[in-house]
């Protein structure tokens, strides 16, 4: 199950921070959301490992926060998209089939002409798409 | 059919645009309706950037980003790519559309539609007022790519020349 | 990890025990530990020390019967690794064997005594002979007979040689060698004959299956057999994982804690041997599962602490080992993370993230203790009935507990209830202080991830030290780590996080009894772009968000009103303690430009203008924002210049008393102003008329508001123009607004203006006009009258600049000849007051300096309405256009009143202009030609300078032209010689004609000529004429006073001498009648001292005839003079033509032709009659 979904922009600022639990753990949640941009920033500052997959935006498992599994997108804006989930087994391919359905609710979402680039994402539009994509999250056959 | 109604609105609104930043909002100040405008042209190209970088790999230099701009991007927008790129390697790029759709539609008046420029020497004005008229033209593109630069992280200024109508070239700095 | 014993911690390192011979044990000892791998001694002096191999009567081991009081003995790898060796070597020295039959009877019996010992473990046996010199020897037949009674193979004979240092090498080498190999036989038998057991799983306990695969695990490592202790430790824990759920042999609190802490040295023993062999992965691969599979294994609640306790630890000893394994993270890791061939993710590979999940575990262990006391005290259970045994101490087995209980000098050891347990365990564990270690942990995961340049992982670690420190009452430390992360939050907008730490800090202020810091951190909090609403506070939501409360909008407001009474003056009162803010010590709090308490009062100010008149006034607009949830309202605003005498102040109308009773100086401006109230993300602006009578720069600084009654808040004022962007809000998707009403304002005001200086009330004026002549002394009066204001102290500054630019008004050779005063080509000559006292009084005391182009002077003080002027003398050398500065230097009133300097400046341009052009022109006298032989030769060269016959007389013209616009007086005109001594035979000049008739007043362009004779009177190439003086003087009618007569000089240029060998003159009379026949003599004079051959000819003409040759030649002797005559009629009347006459000399082949105008005669139709008598006479002998 996903638990949380945030869009992080340029300056590593918060655009979006979403969290489908019963509450209480949001504060954690962000912990959690905030800690990860150092392993993207990692992962994309120091590329030791001439790989062919270096320039993904998928960036894959982040880290495992004790019962969380955080999953990184980076676009090519270096607009972040991050995903915390409890699930312990994730298909690859489920998690490519998310961020790419993220990605273009995102991309509806900033190309509002009423949405100024860099601020915070407050479209309803785009909360309830992205719930409607949590919602399907694994279950394999939406595309 | 259909595209040609859309393409020939999108020019109609072009020229709207600035005709109105230029005659009603600023018309006293070109310097500020030029900015007007090409802040409106960033927001744009900002967003269509984000668009059409969706399902590929990141950039990892700025050459490839601004291929990307002359291929893709630009394919995107005119239907054809920009033909010309040149470059000093020291941050300066140089993009020529031999054929910049947006200038298609424009065409210099010879004549001096105002009499009251004759205070002067009416061929320089007329000339001047020419010049100044297209430039106001490519403020927008200039926006365009200049958000479109910036939105992958490469931080520019975009100046356009126009050498021969409708052949155009854009010039961009990028700031260290 | 260094709370494990030894043996645990270190791999088991093989061991042989050494018997007799006590001198030799060091050495030997010695030997074997250097071995690779080393071997271990246990050295017995003598074979009576031998029972300690021999083995318990009952072995539980083979007790199959009942089930095992527990799973691993505690002593059981320490006995193997100190106490029970592989190898036992029984030392004998030769004299021993060679001795008398009692001693070899005596080592008869020590080896079967040790073989009896030995045998039941199975140990092996090795027979050392020691020679202690090579002489010695054992006989064949002892060794076998010892070598049988030994039952041992004959290379486990060893004869030791302790001679030389090398046979004792050899030994020794033997030795080890034999010992590595024994041991290495017998801990593979130990283990196969423990295998066997599993195999044959000739058990009925679990319990037992993972003792027998501990030990072969043990056995395996022993033999250094890496890979089946690894295996042997995996199937122990995996045996053991399955006991949680099955086991059911002791009471069920108890039973756990052994399964973890044997659980625990297994892990360790797995994850020691993977890390050791390199295997990274494997390691934390192996390491999550076990953390995986034991996580949830709580057991019951109030017993929660020791499991989070016990899992902490495994998170501690992890990150250690990981810390001091020489292995990194291997390259071949997929960069794919977290899919199925690669599950790990950077953070993985560092102990930084161990110690802080293990600080986080320890916390929970902290909690659940914490919770477990409270249930203890609140329900009064039977723990505490039951009380805690004084004497529980780790008993026999890995993992448990026993009581000793001593009844005289018995001890008795008795197994523990479940209660006695805990309430042991709840005993033990509050004797830690738990919060210093998760802070050590913390800090260590903090340090690490600094180093790792992960700051956000980092700034996490230094929240929960942080926390850490606020609940241990800490709050200096608390608040320093809160203030650091708390900068990270701000800097990258993360405002759900900031609200958090600032909620922290807000507290630690309070605590620490700091009003500001409290005052602060409230009001930024409640200035965060927060807008959450939900109201669903819960217990957990609370510890969750620490003192900061759920972050909603309605928090928001509770804090600000909150801090808005304490600034009231009320006493904020708390469970452990209040604050107040006294009355003499008001909160002042500072906001720069980049203080995050820019969100609670933005101070932007903006001058309407750019530029600022003295007299005139400008508006200035005044605007405040706050991002405060509820309005606040400003009872007074102080604005402060960098100008003090600007400052003004703005008091709220709809409460005056108020700012009455709070304002300071009376001499401030007031402003009332309708309302000043801030309302949430609402610009309040105030626009006010500003004067300043102060020129240069006028700076808004600070924008102080007051705010209730202890409370001022001390902005910066900022440009909008160059505004930055408000820190968090920047993020939010909301309507920007300008802070002026005027965009263009918004975009270009500044804070600052340029007063401008004040406007001079002072005329001044340079009178002149036209053109100044060169030569004279150019007079330009300067007037200076006062119009507005009196002039202290006043300067003038006269600057001369080259009109066409250049500046400098040199001529190129200046500094060729610095000392001639035509080193100028214009030049200030003086500075004349008008009144001669004036004057005086000038030079006396104050300021004249002038030079060449410069000048300044002081202008004595000057009432209202009074006037001064002087003249300025300027003198032109050369024609040239200049541009006279002219600047006035003063002070309004008297100079410490007003330090205010006014400037005034004027310009003239002047045109420099010749006066005359002077001209000059030689002719030769009237019908008299010298044959001038460079005249003849050469055209080109001699054209540049006259030729003059010698002792022949010339006539000079000279001319002189007006050529200014105005009528000037011409005096005189002279020719004066130029050498002096030479003039008497050099050249004669005289004044043959012509002065100056009616005063000389040339208008403008009129000419005046002037005659003068000249007789060279030497034979020279460079005769200087003289030059011509013209004195002249501008017409007095015109202009200023006549005497300022000028002399202008014009030197002639020099004209060549030479002497003429022919001269020829023409006569015939001045006029002629038509048909009257004339004569017409040609002289021609030789002046050589040589024949002279000359042609002659005359040409037609078709004005005249004549009588006489056309042609014709003749010789003329030296110095004599030949006439050629001709008679001539004329045939016409009117200005004729003479026929050309021209006389060759064949001796220098040059012709001489009289010119033109000698050539021309007048002739009558008829005889004229003339009316005067004197000239007819003249004429008369011509005539007749």
């Amino acid at each position: 199950m996903i638990v949380c979904v945030a869009v992080v922009g340029q300056q590593n600022n918060p655009l979006y921070l979403q969290s489908f639990t019963e509450a209480g753990d949001e504060l954690k949640l962000h912990h959690i959301v905030h800690c990860s941009l150092d392993v993207i920033d990692e992962r994309v500052n120091n590329p030791k490992k001439s790989w062919p997959t270096l320039n993904e935006t998928f960036l894959g498992l982040l880290y495992p926060s004790e019962n969380y599994k955080v999953y990184g997108y980076l676009t090519n804006t270096k607009v972040k998209f991050i995903l915390v989930t409890i699930d312990m087994e994730v298909k690859d391919a489920d998690m490519r089939n998310f961020f790419r359905r993220f990605h273009a609710a995102f991309v509806d979402a900033v190309s509002n002409p009423f949405h100024v680039p860099g601020k915070k994402i407050t479209s309803r539009s785009f909360a309830s798409r992205v719930s409607a994509i949590v919602k399907s999250f694994g279950s394999g056959t939406t595309a | 059919m259909g595209r040609e109604v859309a393409e020939s609105c999108l020019d109609g609104v072009m020229i709207e645009m600035v005709s109105a930043y230029c005659t009603r909002f600023y018309a006293t100040k070109p310097e500020l309706a030029a900015r007007r405008i090409e802040a409106i042209g960033y927001q744009v190209g900002h967003q269509l950037s984000e668009r059409y970088t969706m399902e590929r790999p990141r950039f990892t230099d700025h050459l490839e980003a601004i291929k990307f701009i002359c291929k893709d991007f630009w394919s995107e927008l005119f239907k054809k790519q920009i033909d010309n790129l040149k470059t000093n390697h020291r941050g300066t790029f140089v993009l020529q559309d031999n054929h910049f759709r947006w200038l298609t539609r424009i065409s210099i008046d010879p004549t001096p539609e105002s009499t009251e420029a004759s205070s002067n020497d009416p061929s320089v004005t007329a000339e001047n007022k020419a010049s100044q008229t297209t430039n106001m033209h490519l403020c927008f593109p200039c926006g365009i790519i200049r958000g479109a630069l910036s939105n992958l992280g490469i931080p520019c200024a975009v100046t356009a020349d126009i050498s021969n109508l409708p052949a155009c070239s854009f010039v961009v700095r990028i700031k260290a | 990890m260094e709370d494990y014993p030894e043996e645990l911690r270190t791999p088991p390192v093989s061991l042989v025990s050494l018997v007799g011979c006590p001198d030799l044990h060091p050495t030997i000892s010695a030997a074997l530990h250097s071995e690779q791998p080393p071997i271990n001694t246990l050295a017995l002096p003598d074979f009576s020390k031998i029972s300690i191999f021999a083995r318990k009567q009952r072995d539980p081991l083979d007790a199959g019967g009942h089930p095992p009081e527990g799973i691993l003995k505690k002593e059981w790898l320490l006995k193997h690794r100190t106490r029970i060796p592989a190898v036992v070597a029984a030392l004998f020295s030769c004299d021993q064997v060679n001795g008398d039959p009692a001693q070899w009877l005596q080592v008869c019996t020590d080896l079967e005594n040790l073989k009896s010992m030995v045998r039941g473990r199975n140990i092996k046996l090795v027979i050392v002979i020691v020679q202690s010199t090579v002489t010695d020897g054992v006989s064949e037949d002892l060794i076998v007979a010892l070598r049988k009674r030994a039952e041992i193979d004959s290379k486990h004979l060893v004869m030791f040689e302790q001679d030389n240092p090398l046979e004792m090498k050899q030994s020794l080498n033997r030795l080890s060698g034999i010992f590595a190999e024994l041991c290495n036989t017998y801990y593979r038998e130990e283990g196969r004959r423990v295998k066997g057991r599993i195999e044959k799983k000739t058990f009925g306990f679990p319990e037992l299956n993972i003792r027998y695969c501990f030990k072969v695990a043990v056995y395996a490592e022993f033999r250094r057999d890496w890979a089946e202790a690894l295996r042997y430790y995996e199937d122990a824990y995996g045996v053991l994982r399955e006991m949680v759920g099955t086991s059911t042999r002791l009471p069920h609190i108890q039973r756990l804690v052994e399964i973890k802490a044997v659980a625990e040295q297994l892990h360790f023993k797995i994850s020691t041997l993977l890390l050791h062999g390199g295997k990274v992965v494997e390691a934390l691969s192996w390491f999550h599962k076990h953390a995986a599979s034991y996580e949830r294994v709580v057991g019951v609640p109030e017993m929660a602490f020791v499991h989070w306790e016990w899992f902490s630890r495994q998170f501690l000893v992890f990150a250690e080992l990981l810390d001091t394994s020489p292995a990194s993270i291997p390259g071949n890791v997929s960069p794919q993370f977290g899919t199925l061939e690669n599950p790990l993710t950077e953070w993985e590979f560092q102990p930084a993230y161990y110690y802080q999940l293990s600080a986080k575990y320890l916390r929970n262990k902290k909690l659940s203790l914490a919770r477990s006391l409270s249930l203890i005290e609140c329900s009064d259970s039977a723990y505490k009935v039951e009380g805690c045994p004084d004497s529980v101490t780790p008993s026999n087995f890995v993992g448990q507990y026993a009581r000793l209980v001593e009844e005289g000098d018995t001890v008795t050891v008795l197994p523990l209830s479940d209660a006695e347990y805990t309430s042991y365990a709840i005993r033990e564990a509050q004797r830690f202080q738990d919060s210093y270690e998760i802070i050590a942990l913390f800090r260590r995961s903090w340090e690490s991830f600094n180093s790792l340049k992960a700051t956000r992982m980092a700034s996490y670690c230094a929240n929960r030290m942080a926390r850490e420190y606020f609940e241990a009452a800490d709050f200096i430390n608390a608040k320093e780590f809160f203030d650091g992360v708390a900068g990270l939050f701000r800097q990258e907008g993360w405002a759900t996080l900031l609200w958090e730490t600032l909620g922290y800090l807000r507290e630690c202020s309070r605590k620490l009894g700091s009003p500001k810091g409290f005052v602060e951190y409230s009001l930024e909090m409640a200035a965060l772009p927060i807008f959450s609403n939900s109201e669903g506070e819960t217990d957990g939501d609370k510890r969750e968000c620490g003192p900061a409360g759920p972050a909603t909008l309605s928090r928001r407001e509770n804090i600000q009103e909150e801090v808005f009474n304490l600034l009231k003056g009320q006493t904020l009162v708390a469970a452990d303690c209040s604050l107040k803010i006294l009355e003499d010590q008001p909160v002042l709090v500072e906001v720069d430009l980049v203080s995050p308490l820019r969100m609670v009062l933005l101070a932007s100010v903006a001058f309407h203008d750019q530029s600022l008149k003295p007299t005139s006034s400008t508006s200035i607009t005044l605007s405040l924002l706050s991002q405060l949830p509820c309005p606040i309202t400003i009872d007074q605003l102080e604005i402060q210049f960098n100008q003090p005498t600007c400052n003004f102040e703005v008091v709220n109308a709809q409460e005056p008393s108020m700012a009455e009773s709070i304002r300071g100086d009376p001499a401030v401006r007031v402003e009332m102003a309708p309302s000043l109230t801030v309302l949430p993300d609402k610009w309040l602006r105030l626009t006010y008329e500003m004067k300043s009578e102060q020129s240069g720069k006028l700076e808004c600084l600070f924008v102080k508001a007051k705010i209730a009654s202890f409370f001022m808040i001390c902005c910066r004022a900022e440009s909008p123009a160059s505004m930055e962007d408000l820190p968090l809000w920047k993020f939010e998707d909301r309507v920007e607004s300008f802070p002026t009403k005027d965009p263009a304002l918004a975009y270009s005001g500044q804070r600052f203006i340029q007063v401008e200086e004040p406007e001079p009330q002072v005329d001044l004026s340079l009178n002149a006009s036209g053109s100044a002549l060169v030569g004279e002394n150019f007079i330009v009066p300067v007037t200076v009258t006062s119009k507005g204001h009196a002039i202290h102290s006043g300067e003038l500054k006269i600057n001369l600049v080259d009109a066409r630019g250049g500046g400098l008004l040199m001529s190129p050779r200046g500094e060729l000849e610095p000392f001639s005063s035509d080193s100028h080509h214009v030049e200030l000559l003086g500075i004349s007051g008008t009144l001669e006292e004036d004057e005086s009084q000038l030079n006396l005391d104050n300021i004249r300096k002038i030079q060449q182009s410069f000048g300044v002077v002081s202008v004595p003080d000057l009432g209202l309405g009074d006037t001064w002027s002087c003249n300025l003398e300027i003198k032109w050398h050369r024609p040239k256009s200049v541009m006279l500065y002219v600047s006035l230097g003063y002070f309004p009133n008297s100079a410490e009143a007003a330090p205010q300097r006014v400037n005034v400046h004027k310009s003239l341009q002047i045109e420099g202009k010749t006066p005359f052009v002077i001209s000059h022109r030689f002719m030769s006298q009237f019908r008299r030609e010298p044959l001038l032989l460079t005249k003849v030769k050469s055209s080109s060269d001699s054209d540049k300078k006259t030729s003059l016959a010698l002792n022949e007389m010339s006539i000079l013209i000279v001319s002189a032209r007006n050529c200014t616009e105005v009528p000037l007086r011409l005096i005189s005109m002279s020719i004066e010689s130029n050498s002096e001594e030479n003039n008497s035979h050099s050249c004669l000049v005289e004044h043959s004609h012509g002065s100056p008739s009616d005063n000389g007043l040339l208008v403008p362009g009129e000419e005046f000529k002037q005659v003068f004779s000249v007789t060279p009177q030497t034979d020279t190439s460079n005769l200087s004429v003289g030059t011509v003086c013209v004195n002249w003087t501008r017409d007095a009618r015109a202009n200023l006073a006549p005497g300022s007569a000028v002399l202008t000089r014009l030197k002639l240029p020099d004209v060549n001498v030479e002497k003429p060998p022919l001269v020829v003159s023409l006569e015939y009379p001045p006029h002629a009648v038509l048909g009257v026949p004339f004569s017409l003599h040609a002289r021609v004079q030789n002046l050589t001292s040589m024949l002279q051959e000359i042609k002659y000819s005359l040409g037609d003409s078709q004005s005249f005839v004549f009588s006489g040759p056309h042609n014709g030649s003749v010789f003329i002797l030296p110095r004599v003079e030949h006439i050629i005559s001709y008679m001539l009629v004329p045939l016409s009347s009117g200005s004729q033509q003479l026929p050309r006459i021209t006389i060759t000399s064949v001796r220098y082949s040059a012709a001489l032709q009289p010119s033109i105008v000698a050539e021309t005669l007048f002739v009558y139709p008829s005889e004229p009659t003339f009316s005067i008598g004197l000239r007819r006479k003249e004429l008369d002998p011509i005539s007749s």
